[in-house]
This record gives C-alpha cells, structure tokens and sequence, in this order.
C-alpha cells in the first residue's frame, strides 16, 4: 500500500515537471504559426502566393489555367510596374481580378510588393538569360494596361499599337505558328487561337506576353524557337498579335453576343 | 493531544452533523448488483462538472468579458502564459467529455428503465441537467468570441428572430441589442458564469438527493416488473437481504472510470489543444471557415433538408416538441418492464435515434448552413484537367475560378461540397442543360445569368464539356443530330432556350 501511495507521488511530480518543463513542447501547443492572423497580415510569400494566385496560375507558379509566374524567362521580359499594375488593377475583361483594397481586392500595397519580391527571389534566374536580347514588355515600352484606356482591351476595333498591322502579321503568322496551330490559327496540333470567345477574354497584352515568352510548362515555344535558329523580329511580333486580336471582331460573334446579351437577360427576368 | 482533536471533531460533528451525513450518503447500502460497469457514466460526469468548475474559475481569472479584450485575453492564454493553453484546452475537452458521458448516462437510465416508478423526477432533473449542460456548451463557445462564435450566434438569432410577433424582441434580449457587441458578451458571461452553473448545482443536489431517497437503479432482470403497490417493498427487501455499502463497496468502478476520465481529458489536451480562437469577428471577412462543436452539427443537417414551407414551423416546434417528450419519458411508460431483453421498442428508439442523428450530422457538413463552407479560392484545378485543353478551355476553367464555383463544386477532390462534384459533369448534362444550369441556377445553386457575359458561359461550358473520363463519352442530345448539335455554340442554345421559354 505504502509503495502505492510513493508510486503516485513519484507519478504527479513526473507529470507536473513534464508539463511545466521547458524543453517539452506537447503536440496540443498552439504554434505561433497556428495563430490565427487577419488575411491582411499574411506577409509571407508562399503563403500569399497560395492563397491568392495558384487557383489560376498553377501550384508552384506552373500548369496551371493561366500563363506560368515561376518562368525565368517571363520574370526578365516583365517590369517591375508591370507586375504591379496587373496585380493591383487586374486586367479588365480578362480572368485576372483585381488584388488591390484600392478596387475591392483582398491585399494591401504591401502585400502586392511583397509578391513581386517573392516572385523574383524565389523564380527570376537573371544569370541564364544574359546576353538575351529581349523584346521590349509592351508594345510601346509602357505597360498597355496602365492607361485609363486598359478598360478597353475588348474594344475590339482598338490595335495592339499604330504600327502593328494584321496584314503583315498574317504573313509572319504561316511562317511562325501555322505549324502548330494550323493554317488559319482554328486548330492544329494546339487548339484554336483565333476563337472570339476566347479572344474576348484575353488582352491584347496577355497574347503578346504569350507570343514572348511561350508557355514553357505546355511545350509552347518562346520567340526564339518557333522556327529554330530563326526568332522573332519585334515587328513581327506586334504584327502577330495585332493578326489574332483582330479575329476578335470577325465571325458573328459580336451580332450573337448582342443578342444573347439580351437572351440572357430575359431569361433572368423570369 | 489526540484527545483534544478528537474532542474538537465532535463537537464540530454535533453541531453540523457531518458523521450522519456521511452515514446516510457515501455510507448508505445499494443492491449489490448495481455495483457493475453500466453504472458509471453518472458519476463520470459529476467529476467533468467538477473539472469545468475548478478550469473554469482559473480560466475567468485572466478572461475579460468585454468585446475589445476577451479576444485578447484567450491569445493571451494560447500564446504567453505558461501553461495557459493547456488550462483553456483542459476547459474544452472537458466539454466535449461532459456532453458525450452524459448522454451515455442517458441512454443506459432508458435502456435500463430507471426513470421508471419510483424515481421519475430523477430522470426529469437529469433532462434539466441535459439542457443546461448544453446551454453551457452553447454559451461557452460564445464566450471564445472568434468567427466561430459570431457565427453560431447569428445563426441562433436568425432563427429567434422567426417566431412571430416576438421575434425582434427575443433577439434583442438575447443579444442585448439590435446586434452582436460588447453587451451581447456580457449577458452570454452572466449565464455562464452565474446564472446556469448555479443552477447545476442546484439540480445536481436535487438529482443527487432522489438518488440516495429513492435508491439507486437495481439491475434489472427481465421478468421481474415494476409494480407501483409493491416495488419499494421489495427494494428494501434486497437491500436488506444483499445491500452493500455504497462506500466503500460499489464505489470502486466510478473510482476508476473517472481516474480514466480524467486521463482522457488531460490526455487529449495535451494532444490536440485548445479550441481557437479562430480570427477576430469581423463582419467583413467573407472568406471564414466556421466550425461548431460536433454535437451542434446534425442541426444544419435538418435545416438544411426541410422543405421552406416547413422551415420556420419545425424550427420554432420541434425543440419544443423534442424537448417534452424527453420529460414526459417517465410518464408515458413507468412500472412494467426494465431490462432493454423486453423492451424492443427502447432498444429500436436509440439505435434510431443514432443513425438518424448520425446521418444528420454527415449531411450537416454539407448543408448550405453548413460551418466547413471552407473558402476553396486558392484550391488549383488539378492539373490532368488541364492537360491536352485548348485556349478557350483553358480559359473555361479560369472563369470557373474567377466565379467561385469552386467554393460549393469539387474537381478531382479539391473544392466545397454545396454542389455536387462535377469531375464527371460531361456525361450527366449536354452542352445546352449546362448553359441552362449556369444560367438559371437551381435548387440551392444561385443563377449566374448576370454575372457572367457570353463568352465567360462559353468557356465554361466548354470546360466542362471535357469533364469526363477517358473511357466514357459525353452526353448528347438525342432530340438533334450530332451534326447540329457539333455546330451550335452553347451560346446560340442558349439563345434558343430563351425562344423555348417566351
Ligand atoms: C482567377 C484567375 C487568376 C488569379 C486568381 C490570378 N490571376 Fe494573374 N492572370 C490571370 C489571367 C487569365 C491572366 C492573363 C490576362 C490577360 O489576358 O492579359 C493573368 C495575368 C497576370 C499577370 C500579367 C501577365 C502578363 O501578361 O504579363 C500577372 C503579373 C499576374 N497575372 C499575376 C498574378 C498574381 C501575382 C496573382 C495572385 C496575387 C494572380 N495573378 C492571380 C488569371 C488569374
Ligand atoms: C511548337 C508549336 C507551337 C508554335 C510554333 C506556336 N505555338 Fe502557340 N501554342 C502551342 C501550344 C502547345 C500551346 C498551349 C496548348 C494549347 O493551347 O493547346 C499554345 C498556345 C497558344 C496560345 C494560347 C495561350 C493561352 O493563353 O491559352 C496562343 C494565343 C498562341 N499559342 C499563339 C501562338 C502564336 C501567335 C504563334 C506564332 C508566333 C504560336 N502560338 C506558335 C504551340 C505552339
Ligand atoms: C453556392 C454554391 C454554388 C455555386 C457558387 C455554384 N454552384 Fe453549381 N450547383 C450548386 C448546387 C447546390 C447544385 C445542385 C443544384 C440542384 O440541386 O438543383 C449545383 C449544380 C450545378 C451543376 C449541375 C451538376 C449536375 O451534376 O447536375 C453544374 C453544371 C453547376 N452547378 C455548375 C456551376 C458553375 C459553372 C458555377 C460557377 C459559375 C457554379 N455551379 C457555382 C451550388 C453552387
């Protein structure tokens, strides 16, 4: 009985050290990493980055929906302000929202800026791209869709710039792309490019950015290889843009968007 | 020396008759039988009670019941007094044990028919027992004052605010205002911390007292029944006959079973923590993931499956309604049989009673009320679903982001649990049902007609056209050659289905 009762003695010592010890940490602790914080507090990039652009852009900044973020060669075309102004305001008439508290987004400037430096710490790899010539971001050297006239990007009669033209960039498109996306852009081994439906939702911006640097996570190829040893010209590149964007306003799709518009309108009504 | 105390002892002891009562409590004989295993959940949960009372009092010396600090105060505990959390989780998993033992209690009084004559306002303090008991779970959790808490709330004076008539006057009280605020705290304070643990106590010492007047439950045998003539006799008989004291006899097993009680709270405090505190309320957070305890969940389950018409009737009725039956227990059957061998019906009445509150509780989780809504914005599509898409595909799967279908649809697991999941949406519904659903919405689906613009819905249900496993096809329209169908763009079916509808 008596060695018993020692028993016990010895057992609640035990378990009180163990609890008050400092060296333990029991799995029930709370971390400060479990703390509960306000979304606009987050200030680590993998988190932020997670929780607001791999949705579209893919875990880990590649194969996801949109244009890959972790690519070298896109992190040395963009600018900084770039970056910014597409983070902060979006694209309007795109899929890309808005993140800035400025326009109802859900991150504060700081949290923006914090991004853009975590992009290029985590992903830019400037020493592999020495040397590499690269095509100015926009087409005039300013970002398009910092312009009050970014609203307009599915202004279809607008032209990616006044000395692109379609014409020319037909041209260069059978000699750059018609190889993988067919002779008129509607197929190929690579899905139509020149669908309106799929013009209305991209800017002007996205396709030249996507005509750039490619999409290297789907075996799309950047300026320079999409006839090996033969890149771009910049002037070809504003003209094959200003060639796909110009579908937007072809086929009917403009009369059935009208139309539907007010289909869909009424159909809501009932 | 010795004699001298003993002296003090007595005359204490004839003064405040502590030797009786210790006689005529833990010394007071019980059937022999009723020492067994099944006995124990009632003391189990007297020792939880006890356990809430002494964490509870630790816990309200560092607790500030004002809006601006309570929260503070419990990060406080979490974050920089020693030991502080562990005090806050023993106080939650102490809950957690209190609820789950005492419904235990519960079943095995019914199943034993215990409630029945003579010891019927036993069973009915327990049901007052049971109800505050979970008023406490209920305002505890509010006390946390998190997202979770704000949440609960609303949804209890949504529902306060259905009865007719009163309804605005009964939030108010209940809320000290038109809204949550600091004097919401402090009223949900004062029942926690005065109003209802006083009365557990007192209900306790009642409960307690018709068990030792009344005696304790003996086993029951089947074929021996409850007669209201002759039942007291023949308890006193076995008493007489094979009693044994209380102390230090029967006493052993709930010795035991709470010593492991007690373990099993400490232990999963140690473990798994506190509760919370999940995010300061803040009306303006959308994206909240409220959670409410386990044993609140099968309420959204109902809520969820009852029909509108019904909705406002059954919330204000059936607590009522549930809530007497459980006090008119003793009154509709209380002599005959005790053992659950001759009472199918009792033994059939829990086990339904389970399934359906289990099935409840699964649905619970997934009703539109329902607190794991998580916020799946940030869940990838997965990346096979994007594998051999085109452009405008792609683009479909952006606009499924951008529009949150993702909160309420899964895709290859990833995503809420509203709607169904539509991994394989492509063979249930032909282009034109999907235009039709995204359009119109349906059932608990909002309509997205406004919201999105004929390109987005083209995409979209371009996307989801590719929703099907390799091996089966998608479905068609058999109403049209495939030709056509091949032809029209969802948005000209679209077109057309407004034609059908004017
Ligand atoms: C709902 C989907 C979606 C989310 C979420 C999203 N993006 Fe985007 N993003 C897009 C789309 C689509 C485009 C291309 C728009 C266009 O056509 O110009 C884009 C474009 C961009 C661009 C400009 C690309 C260029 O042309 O140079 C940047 C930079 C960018 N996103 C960064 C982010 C960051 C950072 C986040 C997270 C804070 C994010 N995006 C979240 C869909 C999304
Ligand atoms: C080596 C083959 C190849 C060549 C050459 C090529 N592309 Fe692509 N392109 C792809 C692939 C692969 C994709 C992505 C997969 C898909 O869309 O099916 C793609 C996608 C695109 C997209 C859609 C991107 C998006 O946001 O979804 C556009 C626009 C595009 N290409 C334009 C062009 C233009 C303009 C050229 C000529 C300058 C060109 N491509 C040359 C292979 C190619
Ligand atoms: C608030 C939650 C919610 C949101 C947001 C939501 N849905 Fe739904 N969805 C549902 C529910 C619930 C159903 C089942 C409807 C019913 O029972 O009639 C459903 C049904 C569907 C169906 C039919 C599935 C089938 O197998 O019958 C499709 C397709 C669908 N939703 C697509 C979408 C798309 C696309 C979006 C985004 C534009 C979206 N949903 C947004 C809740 C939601």
């Amino acid at each position: 009985m008596k060695r018993f009762k020692i028993g016990f003695f010895v057992a609640g010592v035990l378990m009180i050290s163990f609890l008050t010890g400092c060296t333990t940490r029991l799995p029930g602790q709370p971390t400060e990493a479990e703390r509960w914080r306000a979304p606009t507090d987050v200030t680590d990039f993998s988190q932020l980055y997670a929780q607001n652009c791999a949705g579209c852009h893919g875990v880990g900044g590649r194969l996801g929906a949109a244009l890959p973020l972790n690519d070298p060669l896109y992190l040395s075309f963009v600018t900084d302000e770039a970056l910014r102004t597409a983070i902060s305001k979006g694209r309007p008439g795109t899929n890309m929202p808005a993140f800035s508290q400025q326009v109802g987004g859900s991150l504060t400037d700081q949290q923006i800026e914090l991004v853009i430096t975590g992009m290029r710490r985590q992903w830019s790899r400037p020493d592999e791209l020495k040397g590499v010539e690269l095509p100015s971001y926009s087409v005039n050297g300013i970002a398009t869709s910092n312009s009050p006239k970014s609203a307009t990007v599915n202004d279809y009669s607008v032209n990616p710039s006044q000395t692109s033209d379609a014409q020319r960039g037909a041209v260069a498109y059978q000699t750059y792309c018609a190889g993988c996306h067919g002779v008129n852009g509607a197929g190929g081994t690579a899905g139509s490019i020149v669908d309106p439906y799929f013009l209305n939702l991209v800017s002007n911006q996205g396709l030249r950015t996507t005509v750039v640097v490619g999409r290297s996570d789907l075996g799309k190829p950047d300026w320079r290889s999409n006839v090996p040893g033969h890149p771009m010209s910049s002037q070809e590149i504003d003209d094959v843009v200003a060639w796909v964007a110009m579908h937007r306003q072809t086929a009917e799709a403009t009369s059935v968007t009208a139309t539907e518009g007010t289909r869909a309108v009424s159909l809501q009504a009932k | 020396m010795i004699e001298r105390l003993t002296r003090i002892a007595l005359w204490i002891d004839e003064r405040v008759y502590i030797s009786k009562l210790f006689a005529a409590t833990a010394g007071h004989s019980v059937p022999r039988t009723s020492g067994s295993w099944f006995y124990v959940f009632g003391s189990g949960t007297l020792v939880c009670f006890m356990i809430q009372i002494v964490t509870g009092i630790c816990l309200a010396l560092v607790y500030v019941p004002s809006a601006s600090e309570a929260y503070s105060s419990l990060e406080y505990l979490n974050y920089q007094q020693q030991l502080g959390w562990f005090l806050r989780a023993m106080h939650n998993w102490g809950s957690n044990f209190m609820v789950a033992i005492m419904l235990a209690h519960l079943i095995q009084v019914f199943l034993f028919g215990a409630f029945k004559y003579p010891r019927e306002m036993t069973w009915i303090s327990g049901v007052v027992l049971l109800l505050c008991t979970l008023g406490m779970a209920f305002t505890g959790q509010v006390l946390r004052f998190d997202q979770d808490a704000y949440w609960g709330l609303g949804i209890g004076a949504a529902m306060a605010g259905r009865v007719p008539l009163m309804g605005p006057a009964i939030v108010h009280m209940m809320l000290g205002g038109p809204i949550i605020a600091g004097e919401t705290l402090s009223r949900f304070f004062t029942l926690h911390v005065f109003v209802i643990p006083g009365t557990i106590i007192a209900i306790v010492s009642l409960h307690l007292r018709l068990v030792l007047t009344k005696g304790i439950n003996d086993y029951p045998v089947p074929g021996k029944l409850v007669n209201k003539e002759t039942y007291i006799e023949e308890y006193e008989e076995e008493l007489k006959k094979d009693g044994v004291p209380f102390f230090p006899k029967a006493i052993s097993k709930d010795m035991i079973f709470s010593g492991l009680v007690l373990l099993g709270i400490v232990g999963c405090a140690a473990y798994f923590g506190p509760a919370g505190p999940r995010g300061v309320p803040d009306p303006s957070l959308i994206n909240t993931a409220p959670k409410p305890d386990f044993f609140f969940l099968w309420l959204y389950g109902v809520l969820s499956l009852m029909p509108d018409y019904l909705e406002t009737v059954l919330m204000l009725t059936a607590p009522f309604i549930v809530i007497g039956i459980l006090f008119a227990v003793p009154f509709i059957s209380n002599t005959g049989e005790k053992s659950p061998r001759r009472r199918p019906l009792a033994v059939l009445s829990v086990l339904f009673i389970f399934i359906v509150l289990g099935v409840f509780n699964y649905l619970g989780t997934f009703a539109p009320w329902s607190p794991h809504m998580e916020a799946w914005t940030s869940a990838a599509t997965p990346v096979n679903y994007l594998e051999g898409r085109s452009p405008l595909e792609r683009q479909g799967a952006l606009v499924f982001h951008n529009k949150q279908c993702v909160n309420c649809h899964s895709l290859g697991g990833a995503g809420g649990l509203r709607g169904p999941t539509l991994d394989n949406v492509a063979t249930r519904l032909t282009g034109d049902q999907l235009v039709r659903q995204v359009i119109q919405g349906s059932g608990n689906m909002p309509a997205y007609g406004k919201n999105l613009n004929p390109s987005e819905v083209t995409a979209l249900v371009a996307f989801m056209r590719t929703l099907h496993s390799p091996t089966e096809s998608p479905a068609r329209d058999s109403t049209r050659s495939e030709q056509a169908a091949a032809e029209k763009t969802p948005a000209k079916a679209l077109a057309q289905t407004g034609e059908m509808q004017e």
